[in-house]
C-alpha cells in the first residue's frame, strides 16, 4: 500500500476543497476519497457542506485519509488542510480559503495568474502555492472544471494513482456519455501536467495563523432579535455573488439598447438597472443605464431575452464587472 | 451505488465485502438486501436519500420494493400502516418535521403491534428552519411505544438495520423499531462498511419472510377487526401488554446482537462503554459525537486522567441499570443532550440517567447537563475536553458549581447587532395608476390595463436582489413579473421551498416588504389566518395608526411540492374563500431537497425519485392537474401564467388583485425552469417555458367566475409545437425522444391532447 506523506496527531492526511456549488467540487471530492479507499486501500472518509445554498454558493468538500488501522471517529469538518483546493479564485473574496493551512500545506488554485499574485491575493504568508488554469483548459475541451482540478489534485497527491482514477473516468462515462470520454480524460491529463508550484518561506518570526472557529455568529442570543425575526429586511443587497458566476457574463451596449425591458423581465437577479428619462418627445421615459454585476450569477437568460444586440455573451475578464457596475440606487436607512 | 472494494475476511462466520458508501446509503443498501415488500415515503433532508438510492437500484432492477410517493409524512405513515396490517415488511426513513407531521400516527402503529422499521435521520425541530442535525426529533420518539436502536456511523446504519426488522418481528415484541442516525453527520459522511456479501445470508438471518401465525387483514379465513374503538377500562391493558413488549425488546435485542455478532464479527451491545473499566470521569453522548469522544478519552488517558465515555446503542427500552452499573464509582459525569426539553432542567437524556442513578441507589455520582450541538453545530474535540473538564472539576470539588446550561451559544456583538438597511417601500412607488382592474358596469365583466413592461420597471422590486436561487431559476422572474402586475402592499408568506429557503438566510432577507414562513403543508391555513386577523382588526380601528394608505394584497408563494403536502389546507382555504391569492411556483418537482418527484411532474420525466434506467423509465404516472383542482372549489378566480407571455401574467396579476381584495381566494400556477434538475442550458429558461406553453402542455387561460377562457391559444396562433420539441432540450427528458420510450411518449402525449382538447370545449361553453 502506498504510504501518506504526512499526518496529523490522529494519524491523518487531511484535504480541504473550497468552491462554488456547481463546478463539481463535491464530484471530484468524492472520486478523490474513492481513489485514496477504493483504489489505494487507505482508511478514509469524505463529506461535503451541506445546506441549503444552491448553485453559485461556497460549499467545501473535506477528506482524510488514513491508515487502515486508524479509527476514524471525527465527524468535523477539515480546519487544518494538508492540501487545499480552490475551485474559484475570487472566492478568497469572501471566504478565507486558506484558513488552517500548515507551512508545508499546498494550495491549489484554478487561476491563470502567477503564483506571485495569487498569494499576496490569498493573504499567505507561507506555503506552497500551486495554480492550474482550469477553467481555461474545461472552455478548450467542453468539459468540466472539476476534471482539470482533479488531474491536478491527483499531481499533488503523489500518495494516489492517477491511472486508476482515469479508468474510473472512462468506466462511469463510457456506458452513458461514450463521447464524453475523451475530452474528460483529456481535461484530466491537462490539469495534471498543467499545475504549475511554487514555494514559499514563512518570513522570519512570523507564524502560520492558527484557524479560528467558524462557527461563532455575528448574531448572538443578546443581540439576536426574538424569535428569528429578520428586523432589517431586504440586507440581501449587501451580498456580492459576483462569485457564482462560471465564466461567461453578460456584456451591455447602450447604443443597440431599444429599453424594451426583455431583460429586465427573464433576470433571476434583479441585476438591471433603470433610471427615469425623457424622451426624444419630452415624456417621461425609463431608460436601461447598465447592470449591477454585484449580483449577475452569469446565467445569461438576458442574452437570449435581448431582442437587439445590446446585450452579449463575453467571456469574464478580471476586474470588468468591478469597472462596469452600474450600481443600484436603493433608498438607504440612515 | 456500493461500489465493492474487495471481498475481506469476515470477523465472523458470513462472507462479507466492503463498500465506501454514507450512512444514508447503507440504510438502503440493508433495505434493498432485505428486500422488504413495501415503502411509503416522503422526500425530507436529510432522509430523503435513502428513497432516492432505492429508487435508482430499483430502475436497474436490483430489488422489487414497491416504492410509494406519499403526499406528506403523515399519508407516507399511513402507507406504511396499512401496509403492515397487511402482512409484509414494511419500510420508511424521516426526518425533522416530517417525523413530527406523522407524529400522531406512531403511537397507532405500536399500540395496535404492527411491526415496521423506519429510519430517523436525525435533524432538528424548528421554528426558524434549521435543516441540520441535532436530537430534537428523535425525542419526541421517546414516548411513541417504538424501541429505538442508535447508529454512530455508517457501518452501525447497516448493521442496525438488519438487526431492526428481526427486532420488531420477533414474537416476544411485536413492535415497530426506531433506527436512529445524525444527519449529516453520519447521513451523509462516506466511510467504509462491511456488508453480507449475499442477500441469502441476510435472510437466513432475518427470515425470508415476516414469521408466521400473527393475524393481517388480507386472510379471508380468519377475519380480524383492527384497531376497534376502545376507552376505559379496557385501554389500560393494551398499554401493559404494549410496556411488557417494549421491555422484553432490551433482551430480545440482547439476544440478536450476539447472533449478529457470531456472524458478523461486529458487537453492539446495548452500552457502547469506551475505557470505563476504572474510569472517574465520564461523559455520555449519543450517536456520531460519541465516537469524537473516544478520542479526547485516549488524549487525556495519556495525561494520567481516568476518563471513559458511554454511549447507548439503544435508547428504547432505556438501559437504565446498565446506565446505573456503568457509573458506579465514576465521580462525575457530563451528559451532552442534543436537544432540550425545554424547561426541564436537563435534556431527556440527563434525566433519565438521573433517575437511572436514583433507582439503583446512587447518590455520589456528580451529574453535569449541557446542552450542544444544536441545529447541526458541530462538535470538536476541544468540545468534548470542555465537557470533561466540567466532570473533573465537580469531582475535585466535590458539588456541580453549574447543574444545567447550554454549551456552544454565543452572545453575540453588539456593535453588529442588527440595523436596517432599506427604507420600506414607498406606497406612491407601488401605487402607479399604470394598472387598472375595473367592473364595466354595462357587460359586468371586467376590465384590465396593463402598461408595457418597460414602465413598469420604474416600480420598485417587491424582493431585493443578493437572494441565493441558483444562476438561471424561474422562480424570481417569474415572481416579481407576477408582483408587477399588482399595486399597493403586499404581505407575503412563502412555504418551504427554494423561493422561501434562498430568499432568507438568516440574518438576510431578500423581501423588502413583511414575509411570513410557515411549513408548507400549512401555508393556505396560516396565511388565511393573517387575512381574517386584518379584518377585524381593522373593523376594531388598531391599524389606523400603522400608516396603510390602502388594504393589503395578501399573496400566498407555494412550489408545486407545497401543494402536494398542503393541498388540503389549500382546497379549505380555497372553500372559505378568503380574500387571499395563493401563487403556484411549478417546477415539476421537489428541488428544494434534491429534484424529487412532485405528482406535478410529468410522466416518464427523470427526478431523484424517478429514475430511468433498465427497468423504470422515469415518472410512473401522469401530472397533477391542480388548476383544475382548485377551480373545482368555485373560487371566484383561477389562472395559469408564464413569464414567456408576460402581458399576460401582468393582466391576471391585476384581476388577482382585484378579486383577492373584493371577492375572494384567487389561485394562480406558473411554469418556470430549473436548469439545475431540469438539467437544461440557465440562459434557455423562458424558452423552454415558452415550448411548454406552444406543446399544449401549459396551456395558458383563466376560469373567471367558473367561466374558461384561454388566453393564449397556440393554435390560432401557428405556434404549436410537438411535446418532443419541448422534451427534447430538457436533460431530465431527453430520453423519451427515443425509440424505446416511444410507448411513454405516446402515453404522455395522449393525455396532454386530451386536456387540452377538454380546455377548450370549457372555453367554448359557460356552463363547462
Amino acid at each position: 500500500m502506498a504510504i501518506l506523506p504526512k499526518t496529523n496527531e490522529l494519524g491523518f492526511f487531511e484535504i480541504r476543497l473550497e468552491s462554488i456549488g456547481g463546478l463539481g467540487a463535491n464530484l471530484a471530492g468524492k472520486m478523490l476519497a474513492e481513489a485514496g479507499v477504493v483504489g489505494s486501500g487507505f482508511n478514509g472518509v469524505s463529506f461535503s457542506s451541506y445546506g441549503s445554498e444552491k448553485k453559485g454558493s461556497p460549499v467545501k468538500a473535506h477528506i482524510r485519509f488514513c491508515g487502515l488501522d486508524v479509527n476514524i471517529r471525527d465527524t468535523t469538518p477539515v480546519e487544518r488542510p494538508h492540501i487545499v483546493g480552490i475551485f474559484h479564485e475570487n472566492l478568497s473574496k469572501t471566504v478565507n480559503v486558506i484558513s488552517g493551512i500548515y507551512e508545508d500545506s499546498m494550495v491549489l488554485v484554478n487561476s491563470a495568474k502567477s503564483p506571485e499574485v495569487l498569494k499576496d491575493k490569498l493573504n499567505m504568508l507561507g506555503g506552497t502555492l500551486a495554480v492550474v488554469d482550469a477553467t481555461g483548459i474545461a472552455l478548450d475541451e467542453n468539459n468540466r472544471v472539476n476534471m482539470a482540478m482533479l488531474g491536478a489534485l491527483f499531481r499533488l497527491c503523489d500518495f494516489l494513482d492517477a491511472e486508476h482514477m482515469k479508468g474510473i473516468i472512462r468506466k462511469s462515462l463510457e456506458k452513458k456519455y461514450p463521447q464524453a470520454v475523451e475530452p474528460a480524460l483529456r481535461t484530466f491529463d491537462r490539469g495534471y501536467n498543467e499545475v504549475r508550484s511554487q514555494s514559499f518561506g514563512l518570513p522570519d518570526g512570523a507564524a502560520m495563523p492558527l484557524p479560528t472557529r467558524w462557527d461563532i455568529p455575528a448574531l448572538g442570543w443578546v443581540t439576536q432579535p426574538m424569535g428569528g425575526m429578520i428586523t432589517n429586511p431586504g440586507n440581501s443587497i449587501l451580498k456580492d455573488l459576483s462569485i457564482s458566476r462560471q465564466g461567461m457574463m453578460p456584456h451591455f451596449d447602450d447604443e443597440k439598447c431599444i429599453h424594451c425591458a426583455a431583460c429586465d423581465t427573464a433576470c433571476p437577479d434583479f441585476c438591471f438597472v433603470w433610471e427615469e428619462q425623457p424622451d426624444k418627445k419630452g415624456r417621461p421615459q425609463m431608460f436601461l443605464q447598465g447592470i449591477d454585476y454585484q449580483y449577475c450569477k452569469g446565467c445569461l437568460k438576458c442574452v437570449v431575452a435581448c431582442p437587439t444586440e445590446a446585450l452579449v455573451s463575453e467571456r469574464e475578464t478580471d476586474g470588468y464587472g468591478d469597472a462596469k457596475r452600474v450600481p443600484h440606487r436603493f433608498i438607504l436607512a440612515d | 451505488m456500493a461500489i465493492e472494494i474487495n471481498k475481506e475476511l469476515s470477523g465472523g462466520l458470513v462472507e462479507q465485502r466492503m463498500v465506501y458508501e454514507s450512512g444514508n446509503e447503507m440504510a438502503a443498501y440493508a433495505a434493498h438486501q432485505i428486500n422488504y415488500h413495501v415503502m411509503g415515503y416522503f422526500p425530507i433532508s436529510p432522509s430523503t436519500e435513502v428513497a432516492q438510492f432505492l429508487d435508482l437500484m430499483k430502475a436497474n432492477g436490483q430489488h422489487d420494493i414497491k416504492l410509494i410517493p406519499a403526499d406528506g409524512e403523515h399519508g407516507s405513515a399511513g402507507i406504511c400502516y396499512g401496509a403492515s396490517a397487511a402482512g409484509g415488511r414494511v419500510f420508511n426513513a424521516t426526518s425533522s418535521n416530517g417525523y413530527l407531521y406523522m407524529l400522531e400516527q406512531m403511537p397507532v402503529q405500536s399500540g395496535t403491534r404492527f411491526p415496521m422499521v423506519m429510519n430517523l435521520v436525525c435533524r432538528s425541530v424548528s421554528g426558524p428552519l434549521d435543516i441540520h442535525g441535532d436530537h430534537s426529533d428523535l425525542y419526541f420518539a421517546l414516548n411513541t411505544g417504538w424501541p429505538i436502536l442508535m447508529c454512530r456511523d455508517p457501518q452501525a446504519v447497516y448493521d442496525m438495520n438488519i438487526i431492526a426488522i428481526k427486532l420488531a418481528e420477533d414474537p416476544e415484541v411485536r413492535l415497530p423499531v426506531l433506527v436512529a442516525s445524525d444527519g449529516y453527520f453520519t447521513s451523509h459522511q462516506k466511510r467504509r462498511v462491511q456488508t453480507f456479501a449475499h442477500r441469502a445470508d441476510v435472510h437466513r438471518f432475518v427470515g425470508e419472510l415476516p414469521p408466521s401465525g400473527f393475524a393481517h387483514v388480507l386472510d379471508r379465513n380468519n377475519p380480524i377487526t383492527v384497531g376497534p374503538y376502545m376507552n376505559e377500562p379496557d385501554y389500560i391493558n393494551n398499554c401493559y401488554q404494549q410496556t411488557m413488549a417494549m421491555y422484553r425488546a432490551g433482551d430480545v435485542y440482547d439476544r440478536i446482537r450476539q447472533e449478529y455478532a457470531l456472524l458478523t464479527g461486529r458487537d453492539y451491545p446495548i452500552l457502547d462503554l469506551y475505557r470505563m473499566e476504572d474510569a472517574e470521569v465520564a461523559v455520555f453522548l449519543m450517536n456520531s459525537a460519541s465516537e469524537i469522544i473516544k478520542d479526547v478519552v485516549d488524549q487525556l488517558r495519556e495525561q494520567g486522567i481516568k476518563a471513559g465515555s458511554i454511549a447507548p446503542n439503544m435508547i428504547r427500552p432505556f438501559p437504565q441499570k446498565e446506565i446505573a452499573e456503568a457509573l458506579r464509582g465514576v465521580k462525575a459525569v457530563t451528559i451532552g443532550d442534543r436537544a432540550d426539553s425545554y424547561g426541564g432542567h436537563g435534556g431527556n437524556m440527563t434525566n433519565e440517567i438521573k433517575a437511572a442513578l436514583f433507582t439503583h441507589g446512587n447518590a455520589a455520582t456528580k451529574v453535569i447537563s449541557r446542552i450542544y450541538g444544536l441545529g447541526g453545530k458541530d462538535f470538536y474535540a476541544e468540545d468534548g475536553h470542555h465537557f470533561f473538564r466540567l466532570a473533573i472539576d465537580a469531582a475535585e470539588k466535590g458539588y456541580v458549581e453549574v447543574p444545567f446550561d447550554y454549551y456552544g451559544h454565543t452572545a453575540g456583538d453588539p456593535d453588529k447587532a442588527p440595523k436596517r438597511v432599506l427604507e420600506p417601500l414607498r406606497f406612491e412607488d407601488l401605487k402607479t395608476g399604470l394598472i387598472t382592474a375595473e367592473r364595466d358596469e354595462t357587460t359586468g365583466k371586467l376590465k384590465v390595463k396593463v402598461p408595457p413592461v418597460r414602465q413598469l420597471t420604474k416600480k420598485p422590486k417587491r424582493l431585493a436582489p443578493g437572494h441565493g436561487a441558483c444562476p438561471g431559476c424561474g422562480i424570481f422572474s417569474g415572481l416579481e413579473l407576477f408582483f408587477k402586475g399588482i399595486e399597493g402592499d403586499i404581505v407575503a408568506l412563502y412555504q418551504t421551498g427554494c423561493a422561501m429557503v434562498v430568499t432568507t438566510g438568516f440574518p438576510y432577507s431578500s423581501h423588502k416588504a413583511t414575509y411570513i414562513h410557515n411549513l408548507f403543508q400549512n401555508g393556505a391555513a396560516t396565511l388565511s389566518g393573517v387575512v381574517e386577523m386584518f379584518w377585524e382588526r381593522k373593523r376594531r380601528g388598531e391599524l389606523d395608526g400603522l400608516g396603510l394608505r390602502e388594504d393589503f394584497t395578501f399573496v400566498m408563494i407555494t412550489g408545486d411540492g407545497g401543494m402536494d403536502i398542503g393541498m388540503g389546507p389549500a382546497i379549505g382555504s380555497a372553500l372559505r374563500n378568503h380574500k387571499m391569492i395563493i401563487l403556484e411556483y411549478d417546477n415539476e418537482g421537489y428541488m428544494n431537497t434534491g429534484a424529487q418527484l412532485s405528482y406535478s411532474t410529468p410522466l416518464g420525466h427523470r427526478t431523484s425519485t424517478s429514475n430511468v434506467g433498465k427497468h423504470q423509465g422515469g415518472k410512473l404516472f401522469h401530472h397533477k392537474d391542480t388548476a383544475q383542482i382548485m377551480a373545482a372549489t368555485n373560487i371566484p378566480y383561477v389562472f395559469t401564467g408564464s413569464e414567456s407571455v408576460p402581458q399576460d401574467l401582468l393582466r391576471k396579476a391585476a384581476k388577482a388583485q382585484y378579486y383577492a381584495q373584493n371577492e375572494g381566494l384567487v389561485y394562480g400556477k406558473i411554469l418556470i425552469t430549473c436548469p439545475l434538475n431540469w438539467l437544461s442550458e440557465e440562459k434557455i429558461g423562458q424558452t423552454l417555458i415558452d415550448d411548454a406553453v406552444n406543446a399544449c402542455f401549459f396551456p395558458l387561460y383563466e376560469v373567471e367566475q367558473g367561466i374558461t377562457n384561454i388566453t393564449h391559444n397556440p393554435e390560432e396562433k401557428g405556434k404549436r409545437i410537438p411535446l418532443a420539441d419541448w422534451l427534447k432540450n430538457m436533460g431530465k427528458t431527453k430520453h423519451m425522444t427515443r425509440p424505446e420510450y416511444a410507448e411513454a411518449l405516446k402515453s404522455f402525449e395522449d393525455e396532454v391532447e386530451r386536456r387540452w382538447q377538454r380546455l377548450k370545449a370549457k372555453h367554448e361553453s359557460p356552463y363547462l
